[in-house]
């Protein structure tokens, strides 16, 4: 509980678990309109459910017609899919697939890594209508996740809720204005922190390649240009005001410097690499334990 | 998740007894380059002229000497190359450079300048006073019942 006396509505959604708190309780029909805007996202974005919106994408080509807010979401990508140089890219299902984390949850690799077709080859995303021309596996894990907790934010305000924290498995929210003290997690042992700070309003948003991790040197963040894991960089936070934007620059900061995504986005960035070190900007100084 | 921290834990050994092999292995790794700063000291000369007195200290000539090393990191193994200056039978000088066969390693060098340096330190959850944990993939909802149940059986 961020704060002593909230109440907390606990729910899973898109595969993993959340937590909205709020000063006081939500009523039923309160909590009900939370779970269509989480039923709507997953609805339209899951490539784990065969019913969803990009499960058709997979079988066919053609023309998607998507929620309100996939154009921000493919804007989003578009920018990143540049500033990566295609190694961050929403056509990464197929070779999440390949290498065994597909809607079976195999989790064996069915070969060598195969790396994701190129955009324009294959996809036009023109706001919230796509357009694929080959069959294609969306996977929009790398923002999803945040713009989910950032379309429940906005739902609670329309709710007249507008005091909240949303803790989307690891990856928070806050509405302020009162600061959250949050550790961050070591990237090699849960039940140990490697700093801490203080969120006010805006959102932390965290990535890291050990978890959801199977098999030798296997992990869920791909790089786009090889269809292989990453390596090196371990873990990633980022700092933004909303959680769309730190969600997906946290999976950004293992292909892209921070230095070099601080050009395109106000954000404040922490990565840890594989060796124990560490690099940061100025919004994270002083929050490494030293 | 004890593995990998083991694995952690074994890089930071791995990197300190790194130093101390290349430091023995220096003087045939490669020839001294900087053959110009030993002949300008006269304990130095001296040293040549008797068939190497810093030898009776060190063994070594003054110069600079580089070489790899392997080290093992929780994604694998991993290259870096170690140059040190030798000056009057001491090291005067230590430089360790990453160059890693992988690209995306590649890409990250030089990009340190980008932030704050740093060494990440572990701290145990139970010295913390957080309300929240920012981490990965994992509940943080689930991680705190874990941490509990761990908490009280340890009781």
């Amino acid at each position: 509980m961020p704060h002593p006396g909230w109440a907390a509505f606990s729910f899973d959604g898109i595969g993993t678990s959340w937590e909205i708190s709020t000063p006081g309780p939500l009523d039923g029909g309160q909590r009900r309109r939370l779970l269509d805007v989480v039923e709507t996202y997953d609805a339209a974005w899951s490539r784990f459910r065969a019913d969803s919106i990009v499960a058709q994408a997979a079988r066919e080509p053609g023309r998607l017609r998507m929620p309100d807010g996939a154009g921000a979401l493919g804007r989003l990508y578009r920018n990143l899919y540049r500033l990566t140089d295609g190694a961050m890219t929403p056509l990464i299902g197929g070779s999440l697939e390949q290498l065994g984390y597909g809607p079976d949850y195999s989790l064996r690799p069915r070969g060598t890594p195969v790396p994701a077709p190129r955009w324009d080859d294959v996809l036009d995303w023109n706001d919230a209508v796509l357009t694929t021309t080959a069959p294609v596996v969306l996977d929009v894990g790398a923002a999803g996740k945040g713009q989910l907790a950032d379309l429940l934010a906005a739902e609670l305000r329309s709710l007249g809720a507008g005091e909240y924290f949303i803790d989307a498995s690891g990856d928070l929210l806050n509405s302020g204005p009162v600061p959250v003290a949050v550790a961050l997690e070591h990237p090699y042992d849960p039940g140990r922190a490697i700093g801490t700070l203080s969120l006010g309003t805006g959102a932390l948003c965290a990535s890291a390649a050990n978890r959801r991790a199977w098999g030798d040197g296997l992990h869920h963040v791909l790089d786009g240009t090889t269809g292989a894991p990453v390596r090196t960089v371990v873990a990633t936070w980022a700092l933004a005001e909303d959680a769309m934007t730190a969600d997906a620059l946290a999976t950004a900061l293992f292909f892209v410097s921070g230095k070099a995504l601080q050009q395109d986005f106000a954000f404040s960035w922490l990565t840890v690499f594989s060796d124990g070190s560490a690099a940061y900007s100025a919004g994270f100084e002083g929050v490494l334990f030293e | 998740m004890s593995f990998p921290v083991r694995k952690s834990v074994f890089v930071g050994i791995a990197g300190m007894s790194l130093i101390g092999t290349v430091a023995g292995c220096a003087p045939s790794a490669q020839a001294p380059a900087a053959q110009s700063a030993a002949a300008q000291s006269t304990a130095a000369s001296a040293g040549s002229a008797t068939s190497s007195a810093p030898a009776a200290a060190s063994g070594y000539k003054d110069g600079t000497y580089s070489a790899d090393g392997n080290y093992v990191s929780p994604n694998g193994t991993e290259t870096v190359g170690v140059e040190l200056t030798l000056s009057g039978g001491t090291v005067s000088g230590v430089n360790i450079t990453q160059h890693p066969s992988n690209p995306n390693t590649r890409k990250f060098q030089g990009e340190f300048a980008g932030g704050i340096a740093a060494q990440i330190v572990g701290k145990s959850l139970d010295e913390l006073n957080v309300s929240k944990v920012a981490g990965s993939s994992l509940t943080s909802g689930g991680f705190n019942q874990a941490v509990e149940k761990i908490k009280s059986e340890a009781r």
